[in-house]
């Protein structure tokens, strides 16, 4: 069964009477624990397909289904929760809450989900050590390093079991060792069984991936299988 | 829900403690704002305290007759030219009035007083032995002159408790002698002390001699009024009778206007009141005044805030928060600051009440200062609102690109 469907999804702005088509009728059908890197050149529209798959985006038309729900129709508090519990968000710059703990900024996905504090220190704990972070659960983000920032970040995104986790860029401002260290996370993560959606422009990132879409101009150029 | 808001406090305090500075410039308006109240408000029942006891001094059911009318506007030549008040109405009324319960005349001026080489200058009053009817204080030792005394022209008098503190301290003043304006005079009792009259002076330097006796070494001349004790319930019919009894005694025609003035403590109370208006009204004004600027600061601020954490913002929406929450989380910021600015304008206004209560018996009201308290925090909703509304409608995608 399918976890995404897209189904000609168009999202369309329009900038001083101009039309810009940013995704132009997109179908997409994303499976239980895929690996899928989104490619394309700035301006292809893979932003607005990640915020769209995200729910952080409502298409101008098109169906889009997770888990055979319907996106589109949804209201803020809805997606806030699709948000909440469905999908982790990993970002290129990791966009942790600078004045809390590690600790504390994983917890904070919990407390949206109305969870109780004790359940939540202990779920927050679990995500960091599964990114080896259990010696730095109290150190604030500025006490971190770039990469131990992003496996903040990534605790962050899994603490609430989602059924995506959707990483822009993941790499984008690490040096190579730690984006290495960042993509054998992610890696290991679908092992165990996530469905890993990427965002990238870097083909040594993509090829992390076991499925490739290219996007040009809003539309799938590309849509390919890949192996190691 | 409560770990939400648990949360949403930790984010507010720290936000408001992380820019103390910011915070404090801020909240100044409100500051002062609920200090002016609370202060007002300690003024207010310090007045209404010794309003209060100065009223009870007077008693409510006494009336003052004499030339003078109490605030009124009248000019002072025409006071000046009503005829006198005289010791012989007193027995006039007496015998007339139906409603008189007591009747005494009373003189009063400046004199020395000295005993042992002790010497004070003060007011002595000439009266008759049913003054203590007429005033709420007793006699805390000795007695009260007699009729015959009073007739007889007897050298008695009854000493106030300050005067007793000054001359005798602990010793018994009783049937010593002091001198008043160097005639000798017997001390026959001490009033009770009586503290100060609207909390400015003091009425216990003072000595009463029986009218036979002021009369004889001081004046036959010099003002004089007299008090009436009436019962309290027939306070306006007793006007009535006393006024149409003085008409009498003066023969004034039906055509003419009196020429006498009964005054009552009533009329203190409408000036009382009119000046408790005047002060709240200035209270309100400022703050009113200052919680609208202080308002306005916050609402201010909290644009600021907003504008800062937009990246947050974004953040926080993105990993699952809603408008709603996103909503409170700024509104209890600004109502936490303003809270924090209500507590310490009370924590000032209680610091200051305690000296004003050195100067002027005071208490700061509880009930104003936690409703002062909560006027803040209703000023940091209403001005939290709009930038937490702005807060709550950003769109997150454009948060999250906002550097």
């Amino acid at each position: 069964m399918s976890l995404i469907l897209l189904n000609k999804i168009f999202k369309i702005y329009h900038v001083g009477g101009e039309e810009v088509r940013a995704l132009d009728g997109v179908d997409l059908d994303i499976n239980e624990n895929e690996y899928l890197a989104i490619m394309g050149p700035s301006g292809s529209g893979k932003s607005t397909l990640m915020n769209m798959i995200g729910c952080l985006d409502t298409p101008t038309s098109g169906v889009y289904e997770f888990e055979g729900e319907m996106v589109q129709d949804m209201n803020d508090t809805q997606l806030a929760s699709i948000r909440n519990r469905k999908i982790g968000f990993v970002f290129q710059t990791f966009n942790l809450l600078p004045k809390v703990t590690a600790q504390h900024n994983v917890e904070i996905p919990l407390v949206y989900a109305n969870i109780r504090k004790e359940k939540r220190i202990n779920m927050a704990s679990n995500a960091l050590e599964s990114v080896g972070l259990s010696d730095r659960m109290y150190h604030k983000p500025n006490e971190l390093s770039g990469g131990q920032r992003q496996r903040v970040a990534i605790a962050r995104a899994l603490v609430n079991n989602p059924s995506i986790i959707l990483a822009d860029e993941p790499t984008g401002n690490l040096d190579s060792k730690s984006g290495n260290e960042i993509m054998g996370i992610l890696d290991t993560l679908h092992r165990k069984g996530n469905t890993i959606i990427l965002v990238t422009h870097e083909n040594s990132i993509a090829k992390h991936a076991k499925r490739v879409i290219q996007l040009f101009d809003g539309k799938i150029t590309e849509d390919r299988n890949q192996d190691f | 829900m409560l770990s939400l808001f648990i949360e949403n406090l930790r984010i507010s305090l720290s936000s408001v403690f992380a820019n103390k500075t910011r915070s404090l410039l801020t909240a100044l308006g409100i500051i002062i704002g609920v200090l002016s109240v609370t202060l007002m408000g300690t003024l207010i029942s310090g007045l209404d305290r010794s309003f209060e006891n100065s009223m009870s001094w007077l008693g409510k059911d006494i009336l003052y007759i004499s030339r003078w009318e109490w605030f009124s506007d009248m000019d002072w030549w025409d006071v000046r030219n009503r005829p006198k008040m005289r010791s012989e109405y007193v027995n006039k009324i007496m015998e007339k009035s139906k409603y008189a319960l007591a009747v005494a005349p009373v003189m009063q001026r400046g004199a020395s007083l000295s005993y042992k080489g002790k010497e004070t200058l003060t007011e002595i009053f000439g009266t008759n032995e049913e003054y203590m009817e007429t005033i709420s204080t007793d006699i805390s030792s000795g007695r009260f002159f007699t009729r015959s005394e009073d007739r007889s022209g007897s050298r008695v008098t009854v000493i106030g408790d300050g005067i007793k503190e000054a001359f005798f301290g602990t010793q018994d003043p009783i049937n010593q002698y002091i001198k008043i304006d160097n005639m000798k005079f017997r001390v026959i009792g001490v009033l009770e002390k009586q503290g100060k009259f609207l909390g400015l002076f003091s009425v216990d330097k003072q000595a009463i001699l029986p009218f036979g006796a002021y009369k004889r070494i001081f004046s036959k001349r010099g003002w004089m009024r007299i008090s009436i004790k009436v019962p309290e319930e027939k306070l306006d019919e007793s006007i009535d009778e006393i006024s149409s009894v003085m008409r009498h005694i003066r023969g004034l025609k039906p055509s003419e206007e009196n020429d006498f003035a009964i005054n009552q403590t009533k009329i203190f109370e409408k000036q009382y009141n009119a000046l408790k208006i005047a002060i709240g009204g200035t209270g309100v004004f400022i703050t009113l005044l200052s919680l609208i600027v202080g308002g306005i600061g916050i609402m201010n601020i909290m644009f600021v805030s907003v504008k800062e954490r937009t990246r947050e913002i974004g953040v926080r929406k993105a990993i699952g928060a809603t408008k709603t929450m996103i909503m409170w989380q700024f509104l209890m910021e600004a109502v936490a600051i303003c809270l924090i600015a209500g507590l310490i304008g009370v924590f000032f206004a209680y610091i200051i009440s305690i000296f004003i209560n050195k100067i002027f018996p005071s208490t700061l009201p509880l009930g104003l200062s936690i409703a002062s308290v909560l006027l803040s925090m209703i000023v940091g909703v209403m001005s939290g609102l709009i930038p937490s509304y702005r807060a709550a409608n950003l769109d997150p995608i454009d948060s999250l690109r906002y550097e």
